[in-house]
């Protein structure tokens, strides 16, 4: 996949996507969930996507540190959506969704212990396996510890390491989870297998409370953002770089502006003639 | 498994928490940052079933649908990976709890399937259409129709009728649901019991249009034959207009 800038597909906009004129984007991001198994206008909204832009899957399901078994029914349809339309990155949350057998909707943070590396580790292996190739896992933002016996970086590290699979480096998490937990952005960075990162998320949030920051995807991204953004790509390869925005959604133009201001940092950055400007295509 | 007891019971404990908001002692964690992810997962699931189900939204007096949403997610376990099909469990939860006796909500279970079923039918995978073709006599030929719908049975006209009103006017309401081809849109057509027949037998397609007419006179005790297909045609091209009716299957 060519190192560009791409942002997630929302329905709310979903026209000014397929216009192209004043949002033009690298690629296009969606969550397999939201779009897989259905018909009529959304899937031919979506064909027409694919027929545009290169699709990125970011899932939000699999809950891959569930205790529970893997729901193989579910991974079945994934494959099949990521066949379908040709999708190249696959990515996932290092976090539970569901417990019990019960979906809860939304990321809930995995105990950062030996054994959950271990479970999820294996639980990754499995995934790959059956879909035969390696996916990406983010590192979740959290908004509390539970359970942790060892610290967040060594968690993930060794569960990518063990797993052997890719890195989907979420660098506006690790500026949340740095703020609320108090640590070091660029330590947390450092300490990561930044070899494996294949693909980079960039994201605005909110600061409900003195000390609290949350992940809303609903505001712009900060320049503390970008400037650890800026500071971390001289530290990997070029990988694409999805600008995340799920509420709050401004003027098409202001998206616009973030993209290409994400491409010039990558640009910039990454002096490799791989990085392409979508702003003068 | 290899994760441990311990381990496995934090994760539980904190998926409970999110469900029932009920305080709970998970290690390490701070609890007042914990409401957070309780705030969060609820509103996930309060949005979904209100985006479903405005109509019910807006005539349940809000003290109670608060009460079964909180019911509902505390004591259901969604089953659904897409979070748009879970509204379809919390109508499967309202009707097995009887919720619509227990809150004296007796349109309850019709609204919601009502309801539920414009975003299934929105959204469902697309069917196979069959080969038909244009046919000026219908009679002596089965008919082909748009795959994609439902005819349901209801017992208030939540159809037609603000749920307050139907449930005055207790009955036998059918109606019949598609998806539009072209602009994926959903229609409802409300069905009277004979063209409800009539209808069924088409989608069957065991039996050409006359043989149909024919049950029909017997079924109905109708005598007037010319009249039952001059109003089943008027009825029949108006589907055909709108899309539902297709023409005649081909052989």
């Amino acid at each position: 996949m060519d190192v560009k800038a791409g942002i997630g597909f929302r329905k709310d906009f979903a026209e000014e996507f397929l216009s192209g004129s004043v949002l033009k984007p690298g690629f296009v991001e969606l969550a397999p969930e939201n779009w897989m198994n259905i018909g009529g206008f959304w899937k031919k909204k979506l064909n027409q996507l694919a027929e545009i832009y290169p699709i990125t899957s970011h899932g939000l399901s699999l809950s891959i540190g569930s205790p529970e078994e893997l729901d193989m029914n579910f991974l079945k349809k994934v494959k099949s959506f990521l066949k379908e339309y040709n999708v190249e990155i696959y990515s996932e949350h290092l976090s539970f969704s569901k417990c019990d057998n019960a979906h809860l909707y939304d990321l809930l943070p995995i105990p950062f212990r030996e054994d959950s590396i271990k479970h999820v580790a294996q639980r990754i292996k499995q995934v790959q396996d059956f879909l035969g190739r390696q996916i990406a896992i983010e590192n979740v933002s959290y908004y509390t510890p539970v359970a942790a016996e060892i610290d967040e970086a060594t968690f993930i590290s060794k569960i990518v390491e063990e797993a052997d699979c890719q890195l989907l480096l979420d660098v506006n998490n690790v500026y949340v989870n740095a703020f609320n937990h108090n640590y070091d952005a660029k330590e947390f960075i450092n300490n990561l297998p930044l070899e494996r990162v294949a693909y980079i998320h960039m994201a605005g949030h909110t600061k409900v409370a003195p000390d609290l920051i949350i992940d809303t995807h609903g505001e712009a991204i900060i320049d503390p953002v970008y400037e650890l953004f800026e500071w971390t790509l001289e530290k990997i390869k070029p990988v694409p770089v999805l600008l995340e925005r799920d509420f709050n959604i401004p003027e098409m133009d202001e998206l616009q502006n973030e993209l290409n201001s994400l491409e010039v940092i990558m640009s910039n950055k990454w002096k490799a003639s791989n990085v392409i400007e979508n702003r003068n295509i | 498994m290899l994760l441990k007891t311990e381990t496995y019971k934090q994760q539980s404990n904190l998926a409970q928490f999110c469900r029932d908001g009920k305080e709970v002692a998970i290690l390490n964690a701070k609890p007042e940052r914990l409401s957070h992810y309780r705030r969060l997962i609820f509103n996930v699931v309060k949005d979904a079933l209100e985006t479903t189900y405005p109509i019910s939204f807006k005539y349940i007096e809000s003290q109670t649908w608060d009460e079964i949403v909180y019911n509902f997610f505390s004591l259901h376990k969604c089953n659904d990976p897409q979070v748009w099909r879970m509204p379809f469990e919390f109508f499967e939860f309202c009707k097995s709890e009887k919720y619509a006796d227990k809150y004296k909500l007796p349109f309850l279970n019709d609204l919601l399937y009502f309801e539920w079923l414009e975003v299934e039918i929105y959204m469902m995978e697309d069917l196979e259409y069959p080969e038909f073709e244009n046919s000026k006599n219908l009679l002596p030929e089965k008919i082909a129709v748009n795959p994609e719908h439902k005819i349901i049975k209801l017992e208030y006209p939540v159809h037609l009728k603000n749920p307050i009103d139907a449930v005055n006017i207790k009955g036998d309401y059918f109606l019949l649901i598609y998806r539009e081809k072209e602009s994926g849109r959903v229609q409802f057509v409300n069905l009277s019991v004979l063209y409800t027949f009539l209808i069924e037998n088409i989608v069957m397609a065991e039996k050409t249009l006359e043989e149909i007419f024919s049950d029909i006179l017997y079924i109905f005790g109708i005598n007037d034959l010319e009249m039952l297909q001059t109003e089943s045609f008027k009825f029949l091209d108006d589907l055909k207009t709108r899309g539902f009716i297709l023409g005649v299957l081909n052989n």
